[in-house]
């Protein structure tokens, strides 16, 4: 049976691949259920936000936006997953910047983020800062700063792994500032969290600080993104700071295997654009502390072009290395 | 006062009837996967996480917890009657509870596991609603040094306790540690021991390897062994525990509960530390420690109730600071973010009713299962007169869908079959396997925790030792190490083992 069943994909895989779609077929996407691939285990920041999309495009569509969770090797085994996958417009990736402008800056990836993916949509980018653990004395980021330059080396703050963008805001920070804060590297951002809190690290950049935040147990000193998080109304970006050009954003998206019929890409498009401008999706993206800006495809594509162009820069600046 | 007025709101979450109904599922559907060999709680959590999204947040939470509780009293269902331990805690209840099953007491050993298990619940979970805040801020005060020097006990204590050969119990230990090393290095991001083989970046997943040594290899291995069948199905007699198991079994209950509630707190610690510190307690204090491991009730009854006591209070960190002490907290958290709920400490008082509501529902489930399993130890115990051949496709085809569900995966599945003919070739080789799974689970948190440790004290190694608790925890390891290696201990230690 389940050799028969196998035998009856791989049939409809070859004949989707085979036939060209035509535009009645394509007007009347999606007319079974779609696949959201994410390179990672559920649970996590990626999860978190594929979730109501999944729920509110299910409901907009008509179709189910089912989410496999395919995770393993920092993003990359999903990812290539999605890269195979047949482009009928029935199968995509949902990911942090981290698999496309990150990871192949750093490691030989089984797949090329530009020619690889068809831009299909952003889906949220998270609107966190620095936090500091109160035990240390500086209130706010100026008196951060001046703190780290009369105690170099005394800071020590923790990522959610190398190469991560938890490690790359920092890096930035101090290569921005000229300030020295000594890495420690986690096994992702809870547990960095855990060494956090008691102030054996004392500063860290992820949502998951926020509700420590508003529980008074750390400080929020900044916000990495254009615009001030709502939930947290007096604390500023760091552009307001006078640190420009330092944010090093986390942004989640939609992408098609390249070769995906255009038709198809532009319809979602269409109705992500249309969804991130209603105020349930901007509801549900405040609680978890994300923003989602509008992008054409076009303008997506030149933007991963910009944001893998300045992580190269910066992983070069402050030697970043995993192999 | 607070601890009341706390307990009633969470009552009054917990047993409206929906809850209620909820509780019940989980705790109904955590057993009998649980009982399912090789299949332990976080697979099954894994595999109904996506089934929770369609319920309230009280009535997610609430039947995941279920799961979890009852997926272990499941796991050492099949500890005890088919030495397949659903995952890492039931290792230990293996030994003698396998050991009773064997001789036809399974009925017993079953029975002391749940009275045990409900026992330390029921403290437990008092525990969390008395306690939650200020041990939460004890487990606070470690750092990496501390964790560093706790693990390093924990694998001293597993050479200690182990039976036979202490060599062999070292070279399985260092085996489990090397393959715990395979993946992405977290200091450097270099890929150890990996061949290139990019499904091995992020490791060898535990389940894998339990499932393929505890589960395929004792499949090899009984399938080639055909006398054993007859020694299990012989004579089961009496499923209740005598008077004198009870009495046995008192004071084992009660040291577990203690030591697997204070254990269950440490994050990383929790149901395996447990049970095995408890295990190792309790054949220090016997009068007749060569008899652990051939089927001694205080075996079973100490170590499921510490796995228990500490399965329940690896919840305070979840709860109290969102940090999951394990991988099945891990799980609880992303049930909590499919709701939009972010775990941390403003749940206490943002959402009282489903902080406490839960916590109420962990007694509740408890005594469901009290409930559930007791009556049907004897539909567990009739799973053992099923014919080997069958139960051994049935054990093989739940091993592979449980592996395949965790990441859809096909190299995973080859990955089990190499730990299956591993596993195998230990049994054959006289070589315990425990050992290895915990170096494999300790090995590569040790060496994160001693390079962390190493690094915020800029290169400084007294840290291990200025630290009172890591100073402790070292003088209690290296005072177990020298009583084992001391000439005439170590001749009395082998002739007991050898007896």
């Amino acid at each position: 049976m389940r050799r028969r069943e196998f035998l009856g994909r791989a049939g409809a895989a070859v004949a989707a691949g085979a036939l060209p779609l035509s535009g009645a077929r394509a007007a009347a996407w999606p007319d079974k259920p779609v696949k959201l691939i994410l390179p990672y285990a559920p649970g996590g920041a990626t999860d978190l936000l594929a979730r109501p999309w999944s729920e509110v495009l299910s409901k907009v569509f008509g179709q189910q936006f089912v989410l496999e969770h395919r995770g393993g090797a920092g993003g990359m085994i999903g990812t290539e997953a999605a890269s195979k996958a047949t482009p009928d417009g029935y199968t995509f990736l949902f990911t942090p910047n981290a698999t496309m402008s990150v990871l192949p800056n750093l490691r030989k990836t089984p797949y090329d983020p530009m020619k690889s993916f068809d831009p299909v949509g952003r889906a949220g980018d998270l609107v966190t800062g620095f936090v500091i653990h109160p035990s240390v004395g500086p209130k706010n980021f100026k008196e951060m700063v001046e703190y780290a330059k009369a105690n170099p080396g005394k800071l020590s703050y923790g990522s959610a792994g190398l190469g991560t963008a938890t490690q790359m805001r920092l890096e930035m920070l101090k290569f921005k500032t000229g300030i020295d804060i000594l890495h420690v590297p986690y096994r992702g951002s809870a547990d960095a969290l855990n060494d956090l809190l008691p102030g054996n690290v004392q500063m860290m950049n992820e949502i998951n600080v926020l509700p420590h935040v508003k529980a008074g147990k750390l400080i929020l000193l900044n916000i990495n993104h254009s615009s001030r998080n709502p939930d947290f109304p007096d604390v500023p970006t760091l552009t307001e700071l006078g640190v420009s050009d330092a944010d090093v954003p986390i942004w989640y998206s939609f992408w098609a295997p390249a070769g995906t019929p255009k038709e198809i890409t532009a319809a979602f498009n269409a109705k992500i654009v249309e969804l991130a401008n209603g105020d349930d999706m901007k509801g549900r993206m405040r609680a978890i502390n994300s923003q989602v800006p509008v992008q054409t495809p076009e303008e997506m594509r030149a933007y991963l072009d910009l944001d893998s162009k300045r992580n190269a820069d910066l992983i070069k600046a402050a030697n970043i290395k995993l192999e | 006062m607070d601890v009341f007025s706390n307990l009633a709101l969470g009552f009054s979450v917990a047993v409206s009837p929906i809850n209620l109904f909820w509780c019940f599922m989980g705790a109904f559907i955590g057993t009998a996967i649980g009982v399912l060999p090789g299949v332990g709680p976080v697979a099954t959590m894994a595999l109904l996480l996506p089934v929770t999204y369609f319920l309230t947040p009280e009535g997610a939470l609430i039947m995941l917890a279920g799961i979890y509780y009852g997926a272990q009293y499941g796991g050492s269902t099949t500890a005890i009657l088919v030495n397949v331990p659903g995952e890492a805690s039931s290792v230990v209840t293996a030994l003698d509870g396998y050991a009773m099953a064997r001789q036809g007491r399974a009925g017993p050993a079953l029975a002391i596991a749940a009275i045990g298990s409900f026992i330390a619940g029921c403290f437990a979970t008092v525990l969390i609603v008395i306690a939650a805040p200020p041990l939460t801020r004890m487990a606070q005060q470690f750092a990496p040094a501390d964790y560093f020097s706790l693990m390093l006990l924990g694998l001293t204590l597993a050479v200690v306790m182990a039976s036979g050969s202490i060599v062999k119990a070292i070279g399985m230990i260092f085996l489990g540690m090397l393959l715990g090393l395979v993946g992405t290095d977290v200091n450097t991001g270099n890929t150890r021991f990996t061949f290139g083989i990019s499904d091995l970046f992020d490791g060898v997943g535990f389940v894998i390897v339990a499932m393929g040594l505890f589960g395929i290899g004792e499949i090899i291995k009984n399938l080639g062994d055909p006398e054993r069948r007859d020694l299990v199905s012989s004579k089961i007699e009496g499923l209740m525990p005598t008077r004198e198991d009870l009495r046995r079994s008192a004071m084992p209950i009660a040291r577990g509960t203690i030591l697997g509630s204070f254990l269950g707190i440490l994050p990383g610690g929790g149901g395996v530390l447990g049970s095995f510190s408890s295990y190792s307690l309790e054949k220090k204090l016997s009068k007749t420690p060569e008899n652990f491991g051939k089927g001694m009730i205080e075996g079973v009854a100490g170590p499921e109730a510490a796995n228990n006591a500490a399965a329940q209070t690896s919840f305070i960190p979840m709860l109290t600071l969102g940090i999951p002490s394990n991988a099945v907290m891990a799980m609880m958290i992303g049930g909590m973010m499919i709701h939009g709920i972010v775990p941390g400490p403003q749940i206490m008082e943002q959402k009282p009713g489903l902080f406490w509501g839960m916590i109420a529902s962990m007694w509740i489930g408890n005594l469901m299962l009290l409930v559930l399993n007791l009556p049907l130890i004897g539909m567990w115990v009739k799973m053992l007169l099923v014919p080997y051949r069958l139960l051994a496709i049935a054990i093989f085809f739940f091993c592979a869908v449980g592996v395949y569900s965790l990441n859809n995966l096909n190299t995973e599945l080859y990955f089990m079959a190499f730990f299956g003919l591993l596993g195998y070739a230990f049994i054959r080789l006289g070589c315990e396997p425990a050992p290895l799974l915990l170096g494999y689970l300790l090995g590569p948190l040790m060496e994160v925790y001693m390079r962390r440790a190493m690094l915020l004290s800029r290169g400084d190694p007294m840290v291990f030792l200025e630290r009172p608790l890591s100073l402790t925890f070292l003088i209690i390891a290296a005072v177990a190490l020298i009583l084992v290696i001391l000439p005439n201990i170590r001749k009395a230690r082998q002739e007991a083992f050898q007896e």
